[in-house]
């Protein structure tokens, strides 16, 4: 526990995850928070200290309460970030975000640099620099969709992700000096973006809520399920799960040495401070209610900064290093002493276990089946292959665990990420039908490359002590799907939904691909001569039908109905390809009939929008006037007509709220078309590499704002407008 | 002669009346003349056209129950809804205030009247004690004060009846559209029907008539979506400039109380019409409203350069001068205000005041016996009060004795004529009325200092501390930064201490 060198207390209710710092006047620091009234509370302790105060003699008394200032929002503030915005000011910029809008303002001068509508929402506000773009932009994480604006308000960033996106982060990703983008959304996606390339993605277990940037090209991330953890560029460090969920991360010097420590606000209350290397904690403390947020600030302007941690309650402690250097070296020499203690007994342990071996053996040899001993020779093999299932079972990818003699093994543990509900997957089956083999079944729900760690116990039967067999098995990325035929003559016409494309590489390769990346019974042998290649699979999901062929002049078809499918599968031929660009054709006309229905859907519901909005308005101004009128007629006792005027209140009142209720679902309608026609973009640009891919974003997005169905049509068929 | 030309030229003559009965005749015999039937609604908009800038009140319950401020404290000098606090600023010790708790204008404006006090309740009490009512909602401001044809029974029922109207029919036609748009939106006042109107119009050119843009944002405007109005007007400025747009952007600004964001637009409104007098005017009064009279007063100068018979800003930069001690010049403003053809009660009363300060004593009473002559019910009273203050200034405490009741007789809420009287009868040894009128004056203006610490200084000789001190910290909520009252707190503080 560390002693806070400061404490007080907001009296607000905060919302958790939206607090931040900023400078507003360009020198002191302001702990801002939306609370749970809908507006955001900023908090001045400099007022209170009076340097700014110019106001003579007695005309303090009454500013006891300007510490605390709040803007009303009125709606519910999704994030919350201030940052320095305007390149020609030296003041930071507060940038809040609504289900419906941002605002930009300076809390200064008690001016907005912009308002903007957002149709998709922000989830998620950042404020910095961008490679590519001169000005510092407010990158904006709503439905699907990422928008940067830069102070004027115009955007002149924008991109889709493949789903809500939920956490953004500027991070120096291959350390050029400049800033790249790193997203986490929805589909428990890290996508890293510099300028609108995406030049990175991986996928975490869970959607991704926090990402934060520490030193250099390393980034701490917090997932939903409770894990937090460390990333350089996209190569995890380390990670510790927790059965809370952490909601706020920070990069913060508690312990003085010079290298930032990863600081985590939990749910419960707990925060701590864990070495960014190694996850070592080196610091914590508790607060009665969940962490609201921590920042860091010059809070008592002593030329340093503090760590300072809000709880949803309003409590607000500041901690720095100060305080923690002594308090921990009295904890570490207690650590070491537990920790030498813990290692202790584990030897003892380990060589009670020798010494009952060597007596077992030396003693009888004939009592060897009681001791737990196994052959020596005893080995485990596994193999991975498809079963396309039966009637209780659906088709699914079979894990098939044998010994090679009279062993049997009595559970297995898989340990693999995202494919379980909780990572890990146990098997044992029951005493009677223990056997020496063992059938896992596996339902990997994306098409992601895995790696499955396998401990299984394996032992005599009726005995009570078993050997553990470590093992791990690469599971290709496309396992879900079953070759049904290799060498089908290639049909004359191209299945309704496809995608086409050149490459100049030799069919050799591409075969190499698909035995790397599918899960085939036997390797497919390339064929020497100068044949085409054509290939079918079945989906184990769906049973749909997935074909891939090739002529030997280089073009290659993919045919499947599934859009999703298609992108991964060009991504990861691309990949392995090493190309740089790559153009394709895409039919896909049940998707484009999709879109032409969404945007004419979207052109409706954005008219009977603005006429709602003008209805609720029109309502909202009648009920102020009844207000008054019954207000006046209280204060004059006409108690009749004050009676008149609260019915009239009543039948006004509930006939907004009528109205609204239709406006919301009216504005959900909406959001998830936008979301639809956010995805589809995505996934039409996912079926292209390179710059091809940024250009169909690109193109689209015009051809949104241009409300253009037809070029819309022609961009996500040929990548070009 | 044709009607038809007759109708045309009533209208050119602006005989409104006359031009509707002749369209009526021509509508009866063709009821499908669309050129008649838009000359028809353009007579009648024009009866009832209103400057809506201009007139643009404040109502209670846009006071009271405006959601779309942001900064609800904001910093010294952002804001209009605390002027007493801009650093810098006059403040009452020389300047008085009006009951808004602002230093009073130069002119008196809607706006200038309306006041800010803590609750509703105040604010529905205050207008009663005064002669101004203030309106409920700034919506029905409009209707009820100019009394558009919603509130007046038209014979045979209305022309348009707006709810059997298809207005998708129209909104395709610009030459009908615009016309019928200004028709719902002034004479009907159907702000709803009007919105409807021009969002179908907007799309039917599809977003590129700016002029749709303006009246979506007018409609939004009047419908309190200060958002939505500000993107439409935005939008319009970037297809064209016009200084009214960037009038009412400035005034969305205003709604949201961002002053500093109103200036900004108005200067962007001065690099595309460089020196126009109405945005002008419009920086100039926000810097009044923001209690920076310095940078007011310069503008309202450059208006003057521009244009000399501009009377807000001759009048203003009088007031200023009085205020800042120079009567003399401002007695030359106000003589240029005479020359210019103004007759009226205030301004001799202000000349009478100048002439007093000037010690131009000869001309000072003539000037006020002008100001009698002239002067309605409403003025009456600030007029004696003003002969009283004189009376005052010559010592002669009988005549302003009697100028102040008065006063009081035309407007028995008077607030400053009761503390003039209280202090009088101070000076006369009757401490029980002067503290009556101190009382009265306090309860009618609690955004008046002097009652206060009169009030204060009196109980504080009379030997009750108590009722002193309390007193003392009211007058010091008004006015934070008097000096005697802040001594005379701290004197009494100190007594308590050692006690």
């Amino acid at each position: 526990m560390a002693v806070p060198v400061f404490t007080l207390q907001l009296n607000h209710k905060l919302l958790p995850g939206r607090v931040t710092i900023g400078k507003y006047d360009g020198s002191h620091s302001c702990l801002t928070a939306a609370t749970t009234a809908d507006k955001v509370l900023i908090h001045s302790p400099h007022r209170r200290l009076g340097t700014t105060s110019q106001m003579s003699g007695a005309a303090t008394w009454s500013q006891v309460n300007k510490e605390i200032s709040l803007l009303s929002v009125n709606r519910n503030v999704s994030a919350l970030c201030a940052g320095r915005l305007h390149p020609d000011l030296e003041q930071d910029i507060l940038v809040v975000g609504t289900p419906s809008s941002v605002l930009a303002y300076n809390v200064e001068n008690n001016k907005d640099l912009f308002y903007k509508e957002v149709a998709d929402g922000a989830n998620i506000i950042v404020v910095g620099h961008l490679s590519g773009y001169e000005n510092p932009l407010a990158l904006v994480g709503g439905n699907c969709s990422i928008q940067g604006f830069d102070y004027k308000g115009n955007d002149p960033y924008w991109t889709v992700s493949g789903d809500n996106v939920r956490s953004l982060a500027l991070l120096d990703y291959d350390l050029d000096g400049e800033n790249e983008l790193i997203v986490g959304s929805d589909d428990f996606d890290l996508r890293v973006f510099k300028e609108d390339v995406m030049v990175g993605e991986t996928s975490e277990t869970e959607v991704a809520t926090i990402l934060a940037p520490l030193r250099g090209s390393k980034m701490a991330y917090a997932l939903a399920n409770g894990t937090v953890g460390v990333y350089n560029k996209l190569h995890r460090v380390w990670r510790v799960k927790s059965k809370n969920r952490a909601v706020s991360v920070l990069s913060y010097d508690i312990d003085g040495d010079g290298v930032e420590e990863l600081v985590t606000g939990w749910s419960n209350g707990k925060v701590d401070a864990r070495n960014s290397r190694t996850g070592e904690v080196v610091f914590k403390d508790n607060f009665n209610n969940s962490v609201a947020g921590l920042a860091d600030g010059d809070y008592r302007l002593e030329g340093r900064s503090q760590l300072i941690c809000c709880s949803v309650d309003g409590e607000v402690r500041g901690y720095d290093s100060s305080r923690l250097g002594s308090l921990m070296e009295g904890n570490a020499h207690q650590d070491a002493v537990r920790d030498l203690l813990q290692k202790k007994q584990a030897l003892l342990m380990e060589l009670r276990n020798y010494e009952s071996n060597t007596r077992s053996s030396s003693g009888a040899a004939q009592t060897n089946m009681n001791a737990g001993m196994i052959p020596a020779k005893t080995s485990l093999q596994t193999t991975v292959s498809i079963n396309m299932g039966n009637k209780s079972k659906g088709p699914h990818v079979e894990l098939c665990l044998t010994t090679n003699n009279e062993t049997i093994i009595r559970a297995v543990l898989v340990f693999a990420e995202g494919i379980f509900a909780g990572e890990t997957h146990v098997v044992h089956p029951r005493d009677e039908e223990l056997t020496s083999s063992l059938k896992v079944a596996l339902f990997p729900p994306r098409d992601v490359p895995l790696d499955i760690h396998i401990k299984a116990l394996v032992g005599l039967p009726r005995t009570e002590q078993f050997h553990v067999f470590e093992l791990t098995r690469h599971l290709p990325r496309f396992s879900m799907y079953n070759l049904i035929s290799a060498s089908a003559p290639l049909p004359e016409e191209l299945p309704q939904n496809f995608v086409s494309f050149f490459i100049s590489e030799r069919i050799q390769r591409v075969v190499l691909w698909i035995n790397q990346n599918f899960l085939l019974s036997s390797e497919l042998e390339p064929e020497s001569g100068g044949g085409s290649l054509s290939l079918s699979f079945s989906a184990l999901r769906d049973g749909s039908l997935l074909s891939i062929s090739m002529h030997p002049a280089g073009r290659m078809a993919i045919a499947t109905s599934n859009m999703t499918l298609a992108g991964d599968l060009v991504q990861s031929l691309a990949s392995f390809l090493n190309l740089s660009n790559l153009q394709v054709t895409a039919e896909f006309p049940d998707e484009l009939a999709h879109l032409g229905e969404w945007l004419e859907k979207v052109a409706n519901l954005q008219e009977v929008r603005i006429q709602l909005g003008a209805d609720l308005a029109h309502r909202a101004g009648l009920i102020r006037n009844l207000i008054v009128r019954a207000e006046d007629a209280r204060l004059l006792p006409d108690l009749t007509s004050m009676r008149e005027w609260h019915t009239q209140l009543l039948e006004v009142n509930d006939d907004l709220i009528n109205s609204y209720n239709i406006r919301c679902s009216n504005h959900n309608e909406l959001l998830e078309i936008l979301k639809q026609i956010n995805l589809t973009i995505q996934k039409a640009a996912r079926l292209r590499v390179g710059q091809n891919k940024a250009d169909v974003v690109n193109l689209s997005r015009s051809a949104l704002q241009s409300n253009n169905l037809h070029s819309l049509l022609k961009i996500v068929r040929t990548g070009e407008a | 002669m044709d009607l038809i030309f007759l109708a045309l030229s009533l209208y050119k003559k602006r005989q409104f009346e006359e031009c509707v009965k002749t369209c009526t005749e021509l509508l009866d015999k063709n009821p499908f003349d669309q050129a008649v039937w838009v000359l028809k609604m353009k007579a009648l908009t024009e009866q009832l056209y209103v400057d809506d800038l201009e007139a643009e009140e404040e109502g209670i319950a846009e006071a009271f129950m405006d959601n779309e401020t942001i900064a609800e404290s904001a910093r010294p000098g952002t804001s209009l809804k605390n002027p007493g606090t801009s650093q810098g600023g006059s403040t009452q010790g020389y300047r008085p205030w009006t009951q808004t708790g602002r230093p009073v204008s130069g002119v008196v404006r809607p706006g200038t009247q309306t006041a800010r006090p803590g609750t509703m309740e105040q604010a529905l009490r205050t207008p009663r004690t005064s002669k101004t009512a203030r309106p409920s909602t700034s919506q029905s401001a409009r209707t009820i004060r100019l009394g558009t044809a919603s509130m007046l029974s038209e014979p045979g029922g209305p022309f348009i009846q707006l709810s059997r109207i298809n207005l998708g029919n129209y909104a395709a036609k610009p030459s009908l559209a615009k016309p019928l748009f200004l028709y719902i939106l002034y004479h009907e006042n159907s702000i709803r029907h009007a919105l409807q109107l021009a969002v179908l119009a907007t799309q039917a050119c599809e977003f590129k008539d700016w002029w749709w843009k303006v009246q979506l944002g007018k409609c939004y405007y009047s419908l309190g979506l200060m958002r939505e109005a500000e993107q439409q007007f935005r939008s319009a400025l970037r297809q064209h400039q016009c200084i009214e747009t960037f009038l009412r952007l400035g005034r969305v600004y205003i709604r949201l109380d961002q002053p500093l964001s109103a200036l900004d637009v108005c200067r962007t409104g001065l690099e595309y019409f460089p020196k126009e007098i109405t945005l002008l005017t419009e920086i100039a009064r926000i810097f009044e409203g923001l209690n920076n009279m310095t940078m007011s007063v310069k503008y309202y100068r450059e208006i003057v350069t521009e244009d000399s018979t501009n009377v807000e800003a001759i009048a203003c930069i009088g007031m200023h001068h009085f205020y800042t001690d120079q009567p003399e010049m401002a007695l030359r403003f106000y003589r240029r205000l005479l020359q210019m053809g103004l007759y009226n009660a205030e301004l001799f009363n202000n000349l009478g005041l100048c002439c007093f300060y000037a010690q131009q004593y000869d001309m000072t009473l003539s000037c006020f016996q002008h100001a009698l002559s002239l002067a309605k019910e409403d003025d009456v009273a600030d007029i004696w009060y003003n002969i009283g203050l004189i009376a005052i200034g010559v010592g002669d405490t009988r005549l302003a004795g009697q100028c102040l009741r008065l006063a009081i007789s035309a407007d028995s809420s008077h607030a400053p004529a009761y503390n003039n009287l209280g202090v009088l009868e101070l000076r006369r040894g009757r401490v029980n009325e002067a503290r009556a009128f101190f009382q009265a004056a306090a309860s009618l203006a609690p955004y008046l200092f002097e009652p206060y610490f009169n009030h204060a200084a009196l109980s504080n000789k009379l030997g009750d501390l108590q009722a002193s001190y309390i007193v003392i910290q009211k007058s010091l909520e008004a006015y934070p930064s008097h000096i005697p009252s802040q001594e005379l707190l701290h004197a009494l503080e100190k007594h308590f201490t050692f006690i």
